[in-house]
């Protein structure tokens, strides 16, 4: 085992493999705030790259429902349940990673998904976290909560699915951090599925190869945002490349999200893989549930989501959410007016912070209607 | 008395007819090399009892013990070798899946015949081995099971495949095509992942994790599971130099599905001496 650094946990820890970050790391930024779990990543994903044989059951993207949602069943509460003692001392994790609690003989504390787990793909969805009684839906504010957790691979920098596998079939791509099987050198042997906390690489039984998301790089390679992304229904989504946080640059739309507003969190860090999709934690469900699952930063990342409105540059960034296909590596702000800037400087895009508002009166007042909007 | 004598008489006579026993791996001449576990041919070879180690050296390893050990036997008429191996397997594996592992066996014989032997685990930097592995899965489907999800698992969901929508005409070249695109490892020509014509395959390592392709040694195979277990025939070139009454040496693994053993999560033996025998 090498030493190396985790940002997301505020310390060194140890991994498999010594530290090599790539020379830019993709990353992306997901608002759990918009997404209405329609699935069209889902199924943008799917009829893409896993619509083969073997690949039935598999869901490189997902969206599920928490807190009761997981898929594959209870990928979280199983692991939170073997990982013992998650504590935080600030920002400082005091607990053990899975690679600091592998046990002997062991790379990574991790379990293995029996078939029946892949059979529920959305259970739990729309379940509130209590039951509603006696007309409590009647009154503001709810008093139950759920959201929508989308998810797909991680891409993390120290990867237990890479750190599993005893023969070096995954990789992580030195010019921009993805993470993938080699497929040719597979033998199937299921141990990146047992190791991968998120449960995003998948054994295909026709090919006796594990598979899993591979952030549609041949997109991503020109400049473009992967299927899930540009297909989002409600813009909640932005790719583009994360630096360390001593070298956060204020106009990286995800550095700035991620090191400088601190709005966006990782996915249990406390696992200790320093995973690179980074979630607007749900303003409405409750902090502690949130600091669960993004880490001791989730009620300061509520406040300052709630302050939105109050911080331009923050919410002329989010305006930005799904307005190109682009990878958008750059972004400025003028007034009104956000503009997404292209890997090459180029302006891909302006968009207003608000949209001119034209409000037509009830009564046209020349013919002495009444108007009625129609679809 | 009598009845001891009567039981001396009965244990004699069942030792004489069961098999001649022997501390090596004997490869016996014979005309013709049988390539059904249950031929009369394995007969005239004496059986080792080769006892096998949990993979306990480098991680991830085989935490509980399984396959105690395994019966060899071995023909070779002159330019092949044939191993028949048989261990006890209360349980048939032959479905991969998720959190489904297959059963499976191998042997492994060093490259060179040398004095010092490579690492008994997978050989070593500049001292390859050559592994020929059978798995239980591809024999059933050289046995004529199907390459679909439905022959794994007959009550699999299936909402569409791209490739088998029209305009695209079946058998056409152009489906196959669309259907390779989601097939990566097929589509790379991973050895591995079928459909598969043979049970076994030639494979060469230098050291845990290096396991790649070899190159051909003409490997055959057939594995049948009867109640107390698998008996597989594994058949390859005779290992180049190995003269009559020269020794080299052999391992083996075993790999149970049902115990999740997979990769280097296996149950296997150190070197044991292979020696051909004209008689």
């Amino acid at each position: 085992m090498a030493r190396v650094n985790n940002w997301q946990i505020g310390r060194e820890m140890s991994y498999w493999y010594p530290e090599a970050r790539p020379k830019k790391q993709f990353a992306a930024v997901f608002d759990t705030n918009k997404c209405i779990a329609c699935q069209t990543c889902t199924l943008a994903c799917k009829t893409t790259w896993t619509s083969g044989k073997g690949q039935e059951y598999m869901l490189w993207n997902n969206v599920e429902t928490k807190p009761y949602g997981s898929y594959p069943l209870a990928y979280d509460l199983k692991l939170l349940d073997m990982l013992n003692g998650q504590a935080w001392n600030g920002n400082k994790y005091e607990g053990q990673t899975l690679f600091e609690s592998a046990p002997a003989g062991e790379r990574v504390l991790g379990w293995r998904p029996e078939q029946q787990d892949y059979a529920y793909p959305n259970v739990g969805e729309d379940d509130c976290a209590n039951q509603v009684d006696h007309g409590a839906f009647l009154s503001l504010p709810h008093m139950n909560w759920f959201f929508y957790l989308a998810r797909i691979c991680n891409h993390c920098t120290y990867p237990a699915c890479l750190a599993s596998c005893p023969r070096g079939s995954i990789y992580k791509r030195p010019e921009d951090g993805i993470v993938l099987v080699d497929q040719n050198r597979c033998r199937g042997y299921q141990e990146c599925v047992k190791g991968c906390p998120y449960k995003k690489v998948f054994f295909n039984p026709l090919t006796n190869t594990s598979e899993k998301c591979i952030a549609c790089f041949p997109k991503v390679e020109q400049g473009i945002q992967p299927q899930c992304f540009v297909n989002c229904i409600g813009k909640i989504r932005m790719a583009g490349f994360l630096n360390k946080p001593e070298e956060a640059r204020a106009d990286n739309p995800i550095d700035y999200l991620v090191h400088i507003k601190k709005v966006a969190l990782p996915l249990f860090p406390q696992f200790g893989l320093e995973p690179n999709v980074y979630y607007i934690p749900p303003i409405h469900a409750p902090a502690s549930f949130n600091r669960q699952l993004f880490g001791p930063g989730a009620a300061e990342a509520m406040k300052i989501y709630r302050n939105a409105a109050n911080d331009p540059d923050l919410a002329g960034l989010l305006c930005l959410f799904g307005s190109t296909e682009k990878m958008v590596t750059r972004f400025r702000r003028q007034g009104d007016l956000v503009t997404a800037v292209g890997d090459g400087g180029a302006d891909l895009v302006r968009v207003p912070m608000h949209e001119t508002v034209h409000i037509r009166p009830a009564i046209d007042p020349m013919n002495q209607l009444v108007r009625i909007n129609i679809p | 008395m009598k009845q001891s004598i009567l039981l001396l008489l009965l244990l004699t006579a069942a030792c004489s007819r069961g098999p001649k026993m022997v501390n090596e791996v004997v490869a016996v001449a014979a005309a013709k090399l049988p390539t059904l576990p249950a031929d009369s041919a394995w007969d005239a070879a004496p059986e080792h009892l080769a006892a096998l180690l949990p993979q306990d050296l480098v991680e991830p390893r085989l935490a509980t013990p399984s396959t105690p050990q395994i019966r060899v036997r071995s023909l070779t008429n002159g330019s092949e070798i044939a191993i028949r191996l048989e261990w006890e397997d209360a349980s048939k594996s032959e479905t991969p899946g998720p959190s489904k592992m297959v059963d499976a066996c191998a042997i492994q014989i060093p490259e060179k015949m040398e004095k010092d032997l490579p690492e008994p685990q997978m050989g070593q930097e500049g001292k390859r081995v050559q592994v020929t592995y059978w798995r239980a899965d591809w024999q059933a489907t050289v046995d004529g099971r199907g390459d679909t999800i439905r022959d794994l698992y007959p009550n699999a969901a299936i909402d569409h495949y791209p490739f088998e929508a029209k305009p695209l005409e079946k058998g056409s070249d152009a489906q196959r095509e669309m259907a390779l695109r989601y097939s990566p490892a097929r589509a790379l020509g991973n050895i591995r992942s079928g459909p598969r014509a043979a049970p076994v395959e030639d494979l060469i390592a230098t050291g845990p994790g290096t396991l790649s392709p070899g190159p051909s040694l003409g490997a055959a195979g057939k594995g049948v599971f009867a109640a107390k277990g698998w008996t597989v025939v594994i058949a390859r070139k005779l290992p180049e130099g190995l003269s009559p009454n020269q020794r080299t040496s052999i391992a083996f693994a075993v790999w149970q599905g049902s115990q999740q053993e997979s990769g280097a999560r296996k149950m296997r033996s150190g070197w044991i001496p292979l020696v051909r025998r004209n008689q």
